[in-house]
């Protein structure tokens, strides 16, 4: 015990930068928690480890003759946001065929139960993952190391090569390799800038971010850091949960997002040669052709982390450890009351597969690291003159969207600034162009409303479509935002503007009209604006991209649905998956999410964050979709581990309403968009909205009359 | 299948009617007994559940609460399939809600499931001084279609749990098995163990 701690010790000052340091780390934390004289009570949450993946008779031919054969059993760990792989062989059972042979091959045998184990190896490590599904015979992988190693094939006697890699995709950046439909790429990325993280290894280096004592070295102890993640692997999908686990990551955390972005940025160029050794790797290993003899001489110079003389102590740690955060093991275990020994696994026959849990994934916590910046402070009066030359223009307008889109705005600059954002200022304008605009257009707007003060009660009267129009606003403007005191109370002036402003707009946009969302599309600008004009032309810049969702064929939406569909399919199969086994795939229960930008689904001042930051079209055009994506893989376990149907999910959704952390989801919506980079981009149909219109031809909304 | 597990029966029950009438406000005051002056308008769609007891079974409402306006009617269809019981709520205060409960009535006999428990219920029954439908209208209406009739009010919850008591009365015992098609109601684990038990 205290061998294993004082190699903790040792190994977290030398091995900060080791590849392998994340897996040792996990040993030796591990090993004092299990051993520690509090017992089990010193768990550490945050380290928990977790059997996500487990298969038995998973097995080894080291050789032609079928005696020599090797079974283990198979699982995929979870710790932290680190995934690993181990399998290790079962204990030589005396009713096993070896035993009707020599002596000496059992000891052989045995020796090469040693040799072929395999300890946990983590996914940082593994480049490649190869499947053969021969219709004769057993399925089974070649797991490639980045090392270009590879360990031997693992036959899957038992079936269940397609679970292990769904559940892999879970949890590790799995893809398809373009030359290979049975060839998985790990960590590799498709995006040239992730792809360059990937040559360059840089998903070690988040793993070892994910260990607070390397962010902080001259923390006395790895609790006295990890306590204070303490909820992290317990996040249940409970709001609160949720929120708690996402600030005290992002305290943890900061300094690696910046450092693998910078690392990132620098190295992107490398893409291209990363892509093309992989690629040619795995045409070495495609057709499987190897001897046996090869493959062990390989195997045998792996890196001496993975295999190597100090492997009893290292082993039986990490091996022990996801036993614990799993009840049913947990207890056979404490029975035993000894650090297992690799071959006891023999004992315990019965396969898992069954029940392991659907855990809360966490591999896009893992993208978060890597990707997802942290949320910084809004951008305040001082700093946004200097986005401004002594004319009024902004200079870069993209560096102040990319401003905004990490901080948003302080709200006094928020009537200023939204006018860019939204489009009905432009960026080189002047103040004088825009003073001049604003009166401009302060007429114009009196001139569209004019239209409808001047229809008297009398034509009102022979005129149905106006009174609809104007009762359908009527009943929503005093239904909206009530609560927020700069609408609340009777005879308020500013649900009166609601009012004016939506009419105007169903007369600048006969065609289109009221549409019940509209109001919480403006209420939020004029609260902003203040201004009635300047309210109407920043309400018609954002109709001029969101209108379509308006659209009575439904077309707007339907387009983004389905994009948002595919967004999952990219960015969560197994989410989608399981949507699609539910008959869940028209995403509906999305729909007051996309209809209205999440006008619903935050407080007021979020609302506005929110809104300024998908105005930037910063990253994607589309990033709404990727915050419904990243919003629901942060309530996946609950959605699948509930088994919601299509109405629970949706009353599930609605109720979610209040209880989304923002800043954390926009930075998951962030890494999910830089992950799924053009793939991703091309899950959405050119002119889904909030694209503007592809063609400008006549009517933009041609709508059929409402009666 | 005639008795088996009538004693617990889940029934999808769907609200239609003009926006603004108050559907939302009669699934509130039914599900929360809440009620709210300024009620936002629903977005998409919303669901709730409330089990009621009716003699010695109890009833299950999966209750779909839909957005009323015409723009949106291309999503009703999505909502009222395979529902055992639909709300069609009018404004007593507005005839064009009245008009436009009677266009849902149509498409739901023409599109619906044939043995909709269908109710209608004439809601703001707490305004009898902006009334403009009258109850003999609207008794009448319901009559002549099968419908039945209460006039209800969120706001004081005059008939609220009444109406859904009533159609909770009417739904036929033997409900057939929820509507494969749909995505509505498929039965919960522990209710079809229950089922199961009660087989054996």
């Amino acid at each position: 015990m205290s061998e294993s701690s004082t190699m903790q010790e040792g190994e977290s000052h030398d091995l900060s930068d080791d590849a392998d340091y994340a897996a040792s780390q996990q040993q030796g934390s591990t090993s004092i928690s299990q051993n520690g004289s509090g017992g089990r009570t010193v768990m550490n949450e945050a380290d928990r480890a977790q059997v996500v993946y487990q298969k038995d008779n998973v097995t080894i031919h080291p050789t032609q003759y079928a005696s020599e054969r090797i079974s283990g059993r198979l699982r995929l760990i979870k710790q932290g946001s680190s995934l690993f792989m181990t399998w290790i062989p079962y204990k030589a059972t005396p009713s096993g065929n070896d035993l009707t042979r020599q002596n000496s091959n059992v000891r052989s045998a045995e020796r090469d139960r040693n040799l072929y184990t395999i300890r946990p190896v983590p996914f940082t490590d593994v480049r490649s993952i190869r499947r053969h599904t021969p219709t004769l015979g057993w399925q089974y992988i070649i797991v490639v190391l980045s090392s270009g190693l590879a360990f031997p094939p693992l036959y899957f006697y038992n079936g269940g090569v397609r679970e292990f890699l769904a559940t892999l995709k879970e949890h590790a950046f799995l893809v398809r390799s373009a030359d290979d439909a049975n060839a998985f790429l790990v960590n590799d990325f498709q995006d040239p800038l992730q792809k360059s993280l990937s040559s360059l290894e840089l998903p070690r280096a988040v793993s070892v971010a994910n260990s607070p004592s390397t962010l902080v070295p001259a923390s006395p102890s790895p609790f006295a850091e990890s306590s204070g993640r303490t909820d992290r692997d317990s996040c249940d999908g409970s709001p609160s949960a949720s929120l708690y686990s996402e600030r005290s990551r992002q305290k943890v955390h900061d300094p690696a997002h910046d450092l693998s972005i910078q690392v990132l940025e620098k190295f992107s160029l490398l893409t291209k040669y990363a892509r093309e050794t992989t690629s040619q790797l795995l045409r070495e290993i495609h057709g499987d052709n190897y001897g046996a003899f090869e493959r062990k001489n390989e195997f045998q110079s792996l890196p001496s982390s993975v295999h190597d003389g100090r492997s009893n102590d290292i082993v039986k740690v990490p091996d022990e450890a996801p036993v614990a955060s799993d009840p049913l093991e947990t207890s056979a275990l404490v029975k035993q009351k000894i650090p297992c020994k690799k071959q006891n696994h023999g004992e315990e026959a019965a396969t898992k597969v069954g029940t392991f849990e659907l855990v809360n994934c966490k591999e896009f916590d893992k993208l978060a690291l890597v990707w997802g910046k942290p949320r910084q402070p809004p951008l305040g009066p001082e700093e946004w003159t200097t986005f401004l030359d002594s004319e009024g223009r902004v200079m870069d307008s993209k560096a102040l969207k990319k401003r905004i889109f990490y901080g948003g705005i302080e709200h006094e600059l928020r009537n200023e600034i939204w006018k860019f954002l939204l489009g009905y200022h432009k960026y080189d304008s002047t103040y004088a162009e825009r003073e001049y605009l604003a009166s401009i257009k302060k007429s114009e707007y009196e001139t569209i409303k004019h239209q409808w003060q001047s229809i008297s009660p009398a034509q009102a009267k022979r005129f149905t479509k106006f009174r609809e129009r104007k009762g359908l606003i009527e009943k929503d403007v005093v239904r909206t935002d009530r609560s927020i005191s700069f609408y609340d109370g009777d005879d308020n002036t500013n649900v009166a503007l609601l009012h004016d402003i939506l009419l105007t707009y169903s007369f600048y946009n006969f065609d289109l009209g009221y549409c019940q969302g509209m109001s919480d599309l403006l209420s939020p600008i004029l609260y902003v604006m203040k201004d009635e004009s300047e309210s109407f032309w920043c309400f018609v810049a954002l109709m001029e991209r969101l209108g379509p969702n308006f659209n009575r064929d439904q077309n707007g939406m339907h387009s983004q649905l389905f994009a948002l569909s595919k967004l999952v399919e990219l960015l969560d199969s197994p989410l989608h998956n399981y949507f699609k086994q539910k008959d869940c795939l028209n995403y509906f229960f999305c729909f007051r999410w996309v209809l209205i930008q999440f006008k619903r689904e935050f407080e007021y001042e979020k609302i506005m964050l929110l809104w300024e930051v998908l105005w930037t079209h910063y990253l994607s055009e589309h990033l709404h979709l990727y915050v419904c994506v990243a919003i629901l893989k942060r309530y996946r376990k609950k959605i699948m581990g509930d088994q919601m149907d299509f109405d629970t999910v949706l009353k599930f959704i609605n109720e979610l309403s209040g209880h989304i952390d923002l800043d954390a989801t926009l930075k998951d919506a962030e890494a999910l968009c830089m992950c799924a980079g053009e793939n991703g981009e091309a899950c959405i149909p050119p002119g889904t909205p909030p694209s503007l219109p592809i063609e400008d031809t006549g009517s933009l909304y041609p709508q059929q009359d409402d009666d | 299948m005639a008795t088996i597990g009538n004693n617990n029966l889940n029934a999808k029950l769907v609200l239609l009617g003009d926006m603004g009438a108050g559907k939302s406000s009669l699934v509130l005051r039914f599900v929360k007994g809440q009620f709210l002056e300024f009620q936002e308008s629903t977005i998409g769609a919303a669901f709730f559940s409330q089990t009621l007891a009716v003699n010695d079974a109890t009833v299950k409402f999966e209750i779909w609460d839909t957005a009323g306006q015409e723009r949106y009617h291309s999503l009703a269809p999505m909502y009222y399939r395979g529902a055992a019981a639909a709300i069609i709520v009018y404004d007593i205060t507005s005839m064009e809600s009245f008009t436009r409960a009677k266009k849902w009535v149509q498409e739901l006999q023409k599109q619906g499931n044939p043995n909709m428990v269908m109710a209608l219920a004439g809601n703001k029954a707490d305004l009898e001084d902006k009334r403009k439908v009258t109850a003999e209208e609207a008794r009448t209406y319901a009559e002549e279609n099968g419908l039945f009739f209460m006039e209800t009010s969120a706001k004081t919850a005059i008939n609220v749990n009444d109406i859904f008591y009533e159609i909770a009365k009417r739904l036929p015992r033997a409900q057939p098995a929820q509507n494969p098609a749909g995505m509505v109601l498929v039965d919960r684990p522990a209710e079809r163990s229950r089922s199961a038990a009660c087989c054996s």
